[in-house]
């Protein structure tokens, strides 16, 4: 292995621009037997090693040199997470073409408009599902491909369209590519400027199509470096690193998981543990135990959720030794809460005294016991929840960040943490936010170079002198905090001129493990109403435990208990709200929301466009 | 990997026999206490070192070298046989054709130990070859009727083979547990006899309370069978997980279903006969040749019987069931006997726990409250009426209520914790 990288027809990288790609060879050059990653196979946690890594990303690059990919082309990857995610995203990295993710669950007429306004030109999609995305689309949908390249064979052996090819031919052209050019890699790699685009990454878009932000890969090296490599995030300011175990689960094609995972990789080199799939994440992390972990609120609010069940089912010392703890565990949440995060003498003894009976195992169970580490980003979370898991001693912290500037926004620091903010700006980025509209604007090395295609959107983007604006409504807390009020787009102005932020009401809501979903209605109302979709396996198990009967999710989300139910959560909430902003009426989703049906975006975040479209009615008979 | 137990990178440690720390610790301290216990160092349970328990833990290693057989039968191939007794003796017998004295009336060749004892085993496989096919047309209760059957017919064989099995009231001797090289030359290893250490063993002073110059025949004894219940217990444990024991389970869990996805179901269930057997052969052997002299009434349907129970209380299915299973079928009558005494004595003392023993115990013609009467008659249950009693009362209760036996009782305890602080 390093003797071919150390052939003289191979240029001398040492002084080219530092890429991901660049540090992914760096790391098989300096500790090639060091795993790099895990993908579960068959049951078992197979390992590659750096150099392993490398040998694949070379040989794909070189397969994509001999498809004849130029610089400034761009390339696409459809598929669930999966080692060949990041191969191919590093080999198209490697031979300078632009690489764009796309969601698993994106349907067939997203697909057909992302590849096209991309102009993809060499497609990587998974599997028969996602090749039938493409094949099965009226003719020349997709004008701009060449070649699609699938890693499961399953059910494409019998497809005869010329532009497929396996996975093990594209390799195995890479490598007669690499056997009779050698060093073209290597070549492109010295090319690299900093100032390309290194990658698309398209916004979910609650309003309106999708836009690709293009991230060159100085704003790669500044994201890196800030939100990964800020000093002050962790206990004893140990940074990232090798020893480091991440579960690697949210799709990579946005820009959270990129950043936290693939990126990470790259430039800190942590063991990158593939999951399965996005249902077994509760096992998968109780397998790998990671050290640091990221998860949307989504996913706080099911592992939330998920403990509370699990311990109302238990036997009735469990529950009262549990009940017990949880008491403790509220009590040093609110300790820690009032300390910046900080233990007290007080909360440091009594998780001394939860810690053998209760908040090990739990911690084992939910996949935290070795966490150092943990954030939430990428959506607003409750702070409850927050509380909830800073009480079971796992440190938590609220990021905020967004496509557009590479994630670099804010963050918590260890011991500075303030409940209900995202925290402090990252040194030394341009950071306001705007007096007059309470907008949070930016510029930093971090911010994107614009929307791929599209000059317009991006001088929208932009303020007058050149800031990003990041859509965002929020304020200082303390002089130092930020916290985050809502998207401008997003703020319900009453008929009687009050304004308010819904995502407060709904996270409040959505605290509460019965609740799943929630939109906050009331712009140009007299008052607020709310739309609310049940838990269905939470309330389905409080549903069974009252022997109330019930068959689909409509008809248990329409059980009068049910309602009952779901209003006294809807009280207990209203109580932390003025009396304006209080919910006065609600009505249950009688269906759950889906990406393919439209309702959410690929982030599982409420497309209020088509909500009111589906639930116009329902909103009405609110206001009549 | 280190503070991950369920991160599994390779199949390796999946399929580890002992995947823990903590196991490996535990078999290890379980080790060091099977060594102790013979050499009456043993804290606390140093009686069992004395020859009449001894002789009682020895007849239970020996009882669990065939029921560790009956185990993979049952357990895991889920072939339900009474027909356990009968293998045994195929074992007993050729080993004392093979192994015994030649005498007027009776074979014998005078083997080594060597020879006989695998020779005991192989002979029993071949047997249970010879009936496998019957399972693979009977199932379930039938089959337990077919291996019925085969009781009947072995004490009919060995009640009429008189050069084999010696008289029908006085058996014949068998040969001893010693290991020579070849017929009439002296033992270079005698697991029997009283006397000095083995030259491997020097006298013992390595721990302050563990003074060894001799042992006794029984603690040699021991020694030898413990070595072969654990050899026999690890290959059991490992064959449960290879190629084989997964189409056991297979056959087990649903034959038909088992078939039709490719695992051959003929060939299972000889295999699982032809084993399981081949343990009954070495177990019968050695049972007899520790017992010395046999009557053919020994391998009766009751012997049979002791083995299902042995395999249902201890756990089917299970490796360390069969352990506890044995321990607790031998051990209980004599807890039993020992219990009783002690209840009599406190009647007849008038001491603390007279009351418990006037419920239980009839003492005497005149007391007509008790379930085990003491003397001979009267109403009440001998003591050896009541264990009978007892252990049919336990097959019910275990069936019914905890199927996985002693050791599901075990598992049950076990993922209580490991499920804290949830319940699944």
């Amino acid at each position: 292995m390093t003797t071919t990288l150390n052939q003289t027809e191979i240029p001398d990288l040492s002084d080219a621009f530092q890429s991901v790609a660049w540090h992914v060879r760096d790391w098989a050059q300096r500790t090639p037997d060091r795993v790099a990653l895990r993908d579960k196979d068959f049951g078992i946690w197979q390992e590659m090693t750096s150099s392993e890594l490398w040998e694949h990303v070379l040989t794909a690059a070189h397969g994509l040199l001999a498809l004849g990919v130029e610089p400034g082309q761009v390339t696409s990857i459809h598929s669930e997470d999966r080692p060949e995610w990041l191969i191919f995203d590093f080999a198209s990295v490697a031979v300078r073409a632009v690489c764009t993710g796309m969601y698993p669950t994106n349907p067939m007429a997203e697909v057909i408009y992302l590849l096209n306004n991309a102009g993809s030109i060499v497609h990587f999609a998974e599997d028969q599902e996602q090749i039938d995305k493409i094949l099965d689309a009226p003719e020349n949908s997709y004008p701009t491909i060449e070649k699609i390249i699938y890693v499961e064979p399953r059910g494409v052996r019998e497809m005869t369209d010329p532009r497929l090819m396996f996975w093990d031919d594209f390799m195995e052209m890479g490598r007669e590519h690499r056997a009779s050019h050698p060093g073209a890699v290597e070549q492109r790699m010295a090319e690299v400027d900093p100032s390309e685009v290194m990658t698309l990454i398209y916004t979910s878009g609650t309003t309106g199509p999708p836009k690709g932000a293009m991230l060159t890969h100085r704003n790669v090296e500044y994201g890196v470096e800030k939100v990964l490599n800020s000093p002050g995030r962790f206990k004893g300011d140990v940074g990232e690193g090798v020893d480091d175990e991440k579960l690697t689960y949210l799709p990579l094609c946005h820009v959270a998981e990129r950043i936290f995972s693939a990126w990470s990789l790259a430039y800190n080199g942590p063991v990158l543990n593939f999951a399965e799939s996005i249902e077994t994440v509760q096992v998968n992390l109780r397998e790998v135990q990671p050290t640091i972990f990221f998860a949307v609120p989504r996913i706080w609010e099911r592992i939330h959720a998920g403990v509370h069940i699990k311990l109302q089912d238990a036997s009735f010392f469990k529950r009262l030794i549990s009940g017990f703890s949880l008491k403790l565990a509220k009590y040093i949440g609110r300790q820690r809460v009032n300390n910046g995060g900080n233990f007290t003498f007080g909360s440091r003894i009594a998780y001394m005294i939860g810690y053998p009976l209760f908040f090990r195992s739990l911690k084992e169970r939910i996949g935290m016991r070795h966490v150092r580490y943990a954030s939430s980003g990428a959506a607003a979370i409750a702070p409850e929840v927050l509380e909830f898991f800073m009480g079971l001693g796992i440190p938590l912290y609220e990021v905020y960040g967004m496509t557009e500037n590479t994630v670099v926004a804010t963050t918590n620091f260890y011991g500075r943490v303030k409940l209900g903010t995202v925290g402090e700006p990252f040194e030394g980025i341009g950071f306001r936010i705007d007096e007059e509209t309470g907008e949070i604007q930016m510029k930093h090395d971090g911010v994107f170079a614009g929307y791929w295609g599209s000059p317009e959107a991006t001088a929208d983007t932009f303020t007058e002198d050149g800031w990003l604006k990041t859509g965002d409504v929020g304020e200082w807390i303390d002089g130092t905090h930020v916290k985050i009020i809502d998207r401008i787009k997003h703020i319900i102005v009453t008929s009687g001129g009050m304004n308010i932020s819904p995502s407060e009401i709904e996270n409040s809501l959505k605290a509460s493990p019965y609740i799943k979903e929630a939109m906050a209605i009331g712009d140009g109302r007299k008052y607020v109403t709310a739309l609310i979709g049940i838990e269905y396996d939470v309330v389905g198990n409080w549903a069974l435990r009252r022997q109330i009967t019930y068959t689909t999710y409509r008809d248990l989300s329409e059980k009068p208990q049910v309602i009952e139910l779901i209003q006294g959560v809807v009280n207990d909430s209203n109580e932390k709200f003025a009396h304006l902003e209080q919910v006065r009426e609600f009505r249950m989703i009688t269906k759950e929301l889906d990406h393919e049906d439209g309702e959410l975006t690929a982030t599982q975040k409420l497309k209020r466009g088509a909500m009111d479209k589906l639930f116009g009615d329902l909103v009405e008979s609110m206001y009549s | 990997m280190r503070g991950r137990p369920n991160l599994y990178t390779e199949y390796k440690s999946e399929m580890g026999l002992f995947p823990t720390t903590s196991k490996k610790v535990s078999i290890a301290l379980l080790g060091v206490v099977a060594i102790l216990v013979p050499l009456n160092a043993m804290p606390l349970m140093g009686f069992l070192g004395d020859a009449g328990w001894m002789v009682l833990v020895n007849k239970a290693l020996i009882y669990a070298i065939a029921a560790l057989g009956l185990n993979l039968l049952v357990g895991v191939a889920g072939q339900v046989s009474l027909g356990h007794s009968f293998f045994m003796a195929v074992g007993a017998y050729t080993a004392v054709v093979l192994g015994g004295e030649a005498g007027k009336t009776v074979w014998g060749l005078g083997l080594p130990m060597w020879v006989w004892l695998p020779a005991a085993g192989l002979a029993a496989a071949l047997v249970g070859i010879l009936v496998a096919p019957t399972a693979v047309r009977v199932r379930g209760l039938y089959l337990a009727f077919v291996t019925l059957g085969l009781v009947f017919i072995g004490q009919y064989l060995w009640r009429n083979l008189g050069s084999v099995a010696g008289g029908p009231t006085t058996g014949r001797p068998w040969p001893k547990l010693e290991f020579a090289l070849w017929r009439n030359m002296d033992p270079i290893i005698s697991f029997t006899s009283d006397g000095p250490l083995w030259w491997w063993l020097t006298p013992v002073n390595w721990l302050p309370w563990v003074h060894i110059e001799e042992m006794s025949g029984e603690a040699k004894t021991y020694f030898f069978v413990l070595a072969t219940v654990v050899i026999f217990g690890l290959l059991a444990k490992n064959l449960m997980r290879t190629r084989i024991g997964r189409s056991w389970a297979a056959i087990r869990d649903r034959d038909i279903a088992a078939e039709v996805m490719g695992v051959a179901e003929a060939k299972g269930k000889t295999q699982a006969f032809a084993i399981s057997s081949f343990y009954a052969g070495v177990g019968g052997a050695i049972l007899a040749s520790v017992i010395g002299r046999i009557i053919p009434e020994t391998w009766d349907l009751f012997l049979s019987i002791e083995f299902v129970a042995i395999v249902l209380i201890g756990g089917a299915g299970t490796i360390a069931g069969v352990y506890l299973g044995t321990f607790f079928l031998i051990f209980t009558p004599r807890i039993v006997e020992e219990v009783t005494g002690w209840l009599a004595a406190q009647v007849a003392d008038a001491g603390p726990f007279a009351w418990l023993g006037n419920l239980f115990i009839r003492t005497g013609p005149d007391d007509w409250i008790g379930i085990v009467s003491l003397d001979a008659y009267g109403p009440g249950l001998s003591i050896f009426q009541f264990n009978i009693v007892l252990f049919g009362v336990l097959i019910i209760v275990f069936l019914i209520v905890e199927p996985l036996g002693l050791f599901g009782i075990w598992i049950k305890v076990k993922n209580y914790w490991k499920g804290w602080p949830f319940s699944y």
